[in-house]
């Protein structure tokens, strides 16, 4: 449904802030629309999910940092390194 | 133009008169003819392709000598094709089809004093019976090797963009 | 020879007592698409081998029927075959031929299952869906039963059906075959990278019949045999190593597997095969020998073309192959052909069946080639209102097999016909029909599986 690709790469941002998740490395670090930061764990190439490792708290809640979750690419906008 | 493109458009020019002479044998089913194009060690490989990710080009096709690939041999086994087709009881030619190979896009890939290595596309249209027809189209890399005035092909390897294959038999040469 | 229960939609279309069997059963369509119920969902079915998914989240897509399956390793080691649809909107979650995944993901809404086949990505679970979805109901659609034998993964879809080594019976020889290594150790076989698949327009139950053990089409291969293309650069194959030994049909009633094979003499040495390599040759002729030196029925059978019922057809020898025939119309079938080898055995020896098999069998196979010329235009021929007024005629050797059969100590299972003088018979194709026609009429599998019910059951059925 997007007019345009992510303009190639796993490069934070491409032509329109998409991000294409399907070649992020393990231990990249990205932030989710929420703003919350999330350091790869693993990446099963699909370029739909990533599985993630959050470094700061999700929804409010301190407990949630460190704890893993599979991360949809629509939810990742921003490639942090 | 300089002397090494002129030589290098002549040299492209001879490879593919030399490759339409092979596919007119062919499509003359004068097939005795067209072994003798062949060299003694020739290897004649077809692999199958596989549905891949992207970027995973090295899983494409089936390895040489390796897996299971469309064809995978040498003159010998092309020499008892050719004779089994002269049989005249090779039922899955008879009758004959009608063939017709188109040979394109030809590029010398690379040139040493003794051998050329070429690609080109072919399209092979086969139509056989009453309203049996096929349609292959693909590519195909050839060693090919000076011989006295003219040449043989060393080296043939046949990219069919296919994979599950959609004609019933491959009765006929690449 | 009882009388198949014949009743409705398939009255008389195989009819055991005169031999005739319909045309209808092979063009008509919507015989086709009963098959695909009758037969195909509730049939043990050949998925793939596990040589091909060595490693926790190897693939490979297969089919089952018309269906497009998959058939993984979990991360703990497990087999498994599903269906290969989302369970959200039906698009196909894989459509690599075979590889690595962690995870089989829907390209249409994102949802995400485990190579266990659990749905563990849905994405908006907690706002779109409200945390309401019972995820656990979603997984990918799995087969009611698996049986990995020997290696060979096969599945059904019916939870009534009965275990696998119980569908097959007492023709587990047969694929022991297949499966075992050439000097007789159990298990021993791998499936040679890249699965040939090929379309071929007539009806599945063509070369259903011909592997079933046709051993009258010689004259298809003539062609094949004049040039030479066996082994030893003789015929299609090695004949001399069979010379000595019983060429016999095998049927398996009630099961509706059937095979050509041959029992070689008690005291048998193996003769030369193999001639056209000196190494190769040595080692089949140790193989041999060893596996002669083996307790058992393995010893004293080779092996030749053989069909499991539906759709899986057997040659365990020369060429060592199998092929499944899957059903795409009444008038289309796609060949799946794999061939094996010995995983252990030398690179020499696979490099020279490899090129052996190839110009054997399948689209480029001198021999493959013929028979499907034949199947292509009988299925043709046979489309025609007239010409399906005419049944086949399968009488060949009615009334001649025998039960018991033994020959120097050697004792065979199922209905044999000895054909050493008798060169062929359809015994074989009678009982492939006999058993379609049994799935094709049954309501469900408590009426397919006689052997379960005793005797009082068989003289029940025989006098309907």
């Amino acid at each position: 449904m997007a007019e345009w690709g992510s303009g190639g790469g796993s490069e934070g941002g491409g032509m329109s802030g998409i991000v294409n998740v399907r070649d992020l490395p393990v231990g990249a670090r990205v932030v989710l629309g929420s703003g919350v930061e999330v350091e790869i764990v693993s990446n099963p190439g699909d370029g739909v999910w990533v599985f993630g490792r959050y470094l700061s708290a999700a929804n409010g809640d301190p407990a949630t940092v460190g704890t893993e979750e599979m991360i949809f690419a629509q939810d990742v906008v921003e490639v942090r390194g | 133009m300089s002397d090494d493109r002129t030589a290098i458009l002549l040299l492209t020019q001879e490879i593919a008169q030399f490759l339409y002479t092979e596919a007119e044998l062919l499509d003359e089913r004068r097939h005795d003819e067209w072994l003798a194009l062949l060299a003694d060690d020739i290897r004649y490989w077809m692999p199958m392709r596989r549905n891949i990710k992207y970027g995973d080009t090295a899983r494409e096709f089936t390895r040489e000598t390796e897996d299971v690939s469309w064809f995978d041999e040498g003159k010998d086994t092309l020499t008892r094709r050719v004779r089994q087709l002269q049989t005249g009881i090779h039922w899955a030619e008879e009758p004959q089809s009608r063939i017709s190979h188109m040979i394109t896009n030809v590029q010398l890939l690379s040139v040493t004093p003794d051998e050329v290595v070429a690609k080109s596309r072919f399209l092979i249209y086969r139509n056989r019976v009453e309203t049996e027809t096929d349609l292959l189209v693909g590519k195909r890399e050839d060693t090919l090797r000076r011989a006295g005035d003219g040449w043989q092909i060393a080296r043939r390897k046949i990219i069919l963009d296919q994979n599950v294959l959609l004609t019933k038999n491959l009765t006929f040469f690449f | 020879m009882p009388a198949i229960r014949t009743r409705g939609y398939h009255s008389g279309l195989v009819d055991l007592t005169s031999g005739l069997i319909s045309r209808e059963i092979f063009v008509n369509e919507e015989i086709y698409a009963q098959e695909q119920e009758r037969v195909f969902a509730r049939s043990w079915l050949f998925v793939g081998h596990e040589s091909q998914i060595p490693n926790p989240g190897d693939f490979f897509s297969s089919r089952m029927g018309e269906e497009s399956v998959i058939m993984c390793r979990d991360r703990a080691g497990a087999v498994h075959v599903f269906l290969n649809s989302c369970r959200h909107r039906g698009m196909k979650v894989c459509r690599y031929d075979d590889g690595n995944a962690a995870v089989f993901t829907c390209p249409y809404h994102g949802w995400s299952y485990g190579t266990d086949g659990a749905l563990v990505g849905v994405p908006f679970f907690r706002e779109a869906y409200r945390s309401e979805l019972d995820r656990s109901k979603y997984g990918l659609i799995e087969v009611a039963q698996l049986c990995c034998y020997k290696g060979m993964v096969w599945a059904t879809w019916d939870a009534a059906a009965p275990p696998f080594l119980e569908y097959l019976g007492e023709f587990r020889r047969f694929l022991d075959l297949i499966l075992d290594g050439w000097d007789g150790r159990e298990g021993q076989a791998e499936v040679l990278g890249g699965v040939q698949k090929w379309v071929i327009p007539c009806n599945w139950k063509f070369p259903a019949e011909n592997f079933s053990g046709d051993t009258y089409h010689n004259i298809s291969h003539r062609s094949v045999d004049l040039v030479g293309a066996g082994p030893s650069g003789r015929s299609r194959r090695d004949y001399g190593e069979l010379n000595a030994a019983r060429k016999l049909h095998v049927a398996i009633p009630d099961r509706g597997h059937q095979t050509i094979t041959y029992v070689t003499p008690k005291d048998h040495v193996a003769q030369g095969a193999y001639q056209n390599s000196p190494e190769v040759a040595e080692y089949f002729r140790e193989c041999e020998e060893q596996r002669r030196k083996r307790p058992g029925a393995i010893s004293r059978l080779i092996g030749a073309p053989g069909e499991i019922f539906p759709n899986v057809a057997l040659l365990p020898r020369q060429p060592r192959t199998l092929a499944v025939w899957h059903p795409v119309s009444a008038h289309q079938t796609e060949v799946w052909r794999f061939f094996f080898v010995d995983r252990d055995a030398p690179r020499a020896v696979k490099n020279f069946l490899r090129d052996y098999y190839i110009r054997y069998s399948g689209p480029a196979g001198m021999t493959e080639q013929d028979d499907m010329e034949n199947w292509n235009y009988a299925h043709a021929a046979s489309r025609g209102v007239v010409a399906r007024r005419y049944p086949y005629t399968y009488e060949m050797g009615m009334g001649h097999a025998v039960e018991n059969w033994e020959w120097e100590g050697y004792r065979m299972p199922g209905r044999v016909v000895d054909l050493t003088q008798a060169q062929a018979s359809e015994e074989p194709m009678r009982n492939l029909y006999r058993r379609w026609a049994e799935f094709m009429d049954a309501e469900s599998w408590d009426e397919l599986m006689p052997w379960r019910n005793g005797a009082a059951a068989e003289a029940a059925k025989a006098a309907e």
